[in-house]
């Protein structure tokens, strides 16, 4: 850690790369104490310092967190996550949803689930669900209802092309406003897309081509700023007319 | 258990179905056509006889060794060629540590027959003393993340790595005439391998009821595959070695299709690797050229080095100067970023850093020798001035900068 990180002042961090180690916010020079804080933060005393290596975020007012792009999974409660299928067990489907650990979806976490009527699921299938508890040394527990009650969009993700990439791309695909290769690609080709936290996307359309042609492009925008992702996908278009 | 369950990469029965169904209408679904072959690109190492080959998402590294062996009994004048496969757990969750899996011990062989049966490389010529000591060529391959068609990319980085390596020349000599002297490779160059031809993998993946047949595949393919068959062809269109794995059967007016197809990919290949393997060559060759320069410069202006009473003056003066010298290196990775202290330190030594500044010094008595010579002989080398005289003219001339900067706020 440089001088210039802990002398300046605590906001100037934010969307800046940090790495563990660096002191975010210096709570005694702060007014208003009260922050939340995320993902990769810790309180040292009077300090907060990074755990891990991202982009620091803030949501105004004062919500802190560490952004960053991984290939594996660490489960967070209210996350919705795309899962497969394992094994089925009498109270548990086994999920994985690229964590650590196998995720448990318990049988009657359905709309309407009594014990009468468990959904019949085979290995390998696509769920699109919902985290709903996350602990350590715990499996974590999927549910595939909302709060309410009502299955809204979870549950079995037929037919379609499921493809993985990291949790930045899918967190950046799922940003509002609505991501520049997504945005560019509706606007001519039609297609359905669900995104997991986990980094899995599964897309369908009614043409395989489209498919093809629309996870290309989300794959190849990993690192590609919005206008650039906009000329991608404008070449893209070019090459299918 | 739980553990290795939930690490194990899996595939979705959505993915099967789709890879199945696009290509039954000729699409696969990385976007090639069922004929392309992803991009290749060929890395080298520092050392000869290192190389790193990606195919797509696939990486593997190769390394290629030699040590001095007794021969075998049944050929006591041939050399020997052994390789070894490393599957880490890192490049796939489904390989395991420690015991080569099945696969690991298939891709080693296939690779092994492609170079031996079609005695591509010529093994006579690593015999030291028949019957007493050869060759033993050891090619390491490192699967270093697998995205499909491990087999392809293995063997040409093994190939790369056997191109670029090179053995240290050896010969008998001493008192009975029985010694062997291995000659350093500065005394003598080091001599390739000598190879005849290039065999190269190309692996067709067969699906459906053995109609359907894709080159390259990758890691998503090979999990729906029926089975795949591998051709080791060279550039003459020669097949060196055929190998089918998986149970579906493939009929033979396709086999010979996919052969005038691998024909062609292994010329394609081919000139690809010899490409890159010259450039290799010709860079390497510069550098030694400029490394032998230097040496040879050295040597010359070492026999001329008198002490004149100046120079020693010189000395003494420069020596009693170094503690502060030193001093200077240590902060010298952020001479030019911060500015405040380098700047008060700068101005304190003046004197004696404007005394330095330019060029090579009087008090180095080597590159006095080079100078002149290399001067003229390299005016297009840049950074070669930097290689001769060492950090520490660059450390002066950074002052220099540092100094004017300070001067000029100064003034």
């Amino acid at each position: 850690m440089n001088a210039e990180t802990s002398d300046a002042p605590p906001t100037s961090l934010v969307d800046r790369t940090v790495v563990p180690g660096d002191t975010v916010l210096d709570l005694t020079a702060m007014a208003n104490q009260t922050i939340k804080l995320g993902a990769g933060l810790r309180q040292d005393c009077d300090t907060i310092s990074v755990m891990k290596a991202g982009k620091l975020r803030l949501s105004k007012p004062n919500k802190y967190w560490v952004e960053s792009s991984h290939k594996r999974y660490a489960p967070c409660v209210e996350d919705t996550v795309l899962g497969i299928v394992v094994d089925c067990k009498p109270d548990n489907f086994l999920v994985d949803i690229k964590a650590p650990t196998l995720a448990f979806l318990p049988v009657l976490a359905f709309e309407g689930g009594t014990r009468r009527n468990i959904p019949k699921f085979e290995i390998g299938t696509l769920l699109y669900v919902r985290v709903v508890k996350a602990n350590n040394s715990m499996n974590p527990e999927l549910s595939c209802v909302d709060e309410t009650g009502k299955a809204s969009e979870f549950g079995q993700l037929k037919d379609g092309y499921m493809f993985e990439t990291s949790t930045g791309l899918s967190r950046m695909l799922l940003s509002s406003p609505t991501c520049p290769v997504l945005e560019a690609l509706g606007k001519t080709l039609s297609y359905e897309i669900a995104v997991g936290l986990n980094g899995r996307v599964w897309v369908n359309a009614s043409s395989p081509s489209t498919v093809i042609l629309v996870s290309n492009a989300i794959m190849n925008s990993e690192s590609l700023s919005g206008v650039q992702q906009k000329i991608m996908v404008e070449k893209l278009m070019q090459r299918l007319q | 258990m739980e553990q290795r369950l939930a690490n194990t990469w899996r595939m979705t029965n959505n993915e099967k179905k789709f890879i199945e169904s696009v290509l039954a209408s000729d699409l696969r679904v990385d976007g090639r056509r069922p004929f392309d072959y992803r991009d290749l690109t060929i890395k080298f190492g520092r050392e000869q006889g290192l190389s790193e080959v990606q195919l797509g998402q696939t990486r593997v590294m190769s390394y290629v060794t030699s040590q001095l062996v007794q021969p075998y009994r049944d050929r006591p004048n041939e050399g020997t060629l052994s390789i070894f496969t490393e599957f880490s757990p890192m490049a796939d969750p489904s390989f395991e540590a420690g015991r080569p899996g099945e696969f690991a011990v298939e891709l080693g062989r296939v690779i092994d027959r492609g170079l031996r049966e079609s005695s591509a490389m010529d093994m006579e010529s690593l015999c030291v003393v028949v019957g007493k000591s050869v060759w033993s060529i050891r090619v390491d391959l490192h699967i270093v993340d697998n995205g499909g068609n491990l087999i392809d990319a293995a063997n040409i980085a093994a190939l790369v790595a056997l191109l670029t390596f090179r053995r240290p020349d050896c010969t008998l000599g001493g008192d009975d005439g029985q010694e062997l002297i291995m000659h350093d490779a500065e005394v003598r160059e080091p001599l390739p391998l000598i190879i005849h031809h290039l065999p190269i993998a190309v692996t067709f993946a067969v699906f459906g009821e053995g109609n359907i047949m894709v080159i390259d595949p990758t890691h998503k393919e090979e999990m729906v595959m029926g089975g795949k068959m591998t051709f080791t062809m060279n550039s003459n269109g020669d097949i060196c070695a055929v190998q089918k794995a998986g149970g579906v059967g493939v009929m033979s007016s396709i086999i010979m299709q996919c052969l005038q197809i691998a024909s062609a990919k292994a010329a394609d290949i081919t000139s690809k690797i010899k490409h890159a393997v010259e450039i290799y060559n010709t860079e390497r060759a510069s550098q030694k050229a400029n490394h032998y320069l230097l040496e040879v410069a050295n040597q010359v202006s070492l026999s001329d080095v008198i002490m004149k009473e100046k120079q020693v003056e010189n000395l003494i003066e420069h020596l009693a100067y170094m503690p502060l010298d030193e001093l200077e290196n240590s902060n010298q990775g952020d001479a030019l970023a911060v500015d405040t202290r380098t700047k008060h330190e700068s101005i304190s030594q003046g004197r004696y850093t404007r005394a330095f500044v330019r060029g090579p010094a009087n008090w180095d008595p080597y590159s006095r020798g080079i100078s002149s010579r290399l001067a003229t002989s390299f005016p297009t080398l840049p950074g070669f001035w930097c290689v001769l005289l060492g950090p520490k003219t660059f450390l002066l001339e950074t002052e220099e900068t540092t100094l004017l900067h300070a001067e000029n706020s100064l003034g």
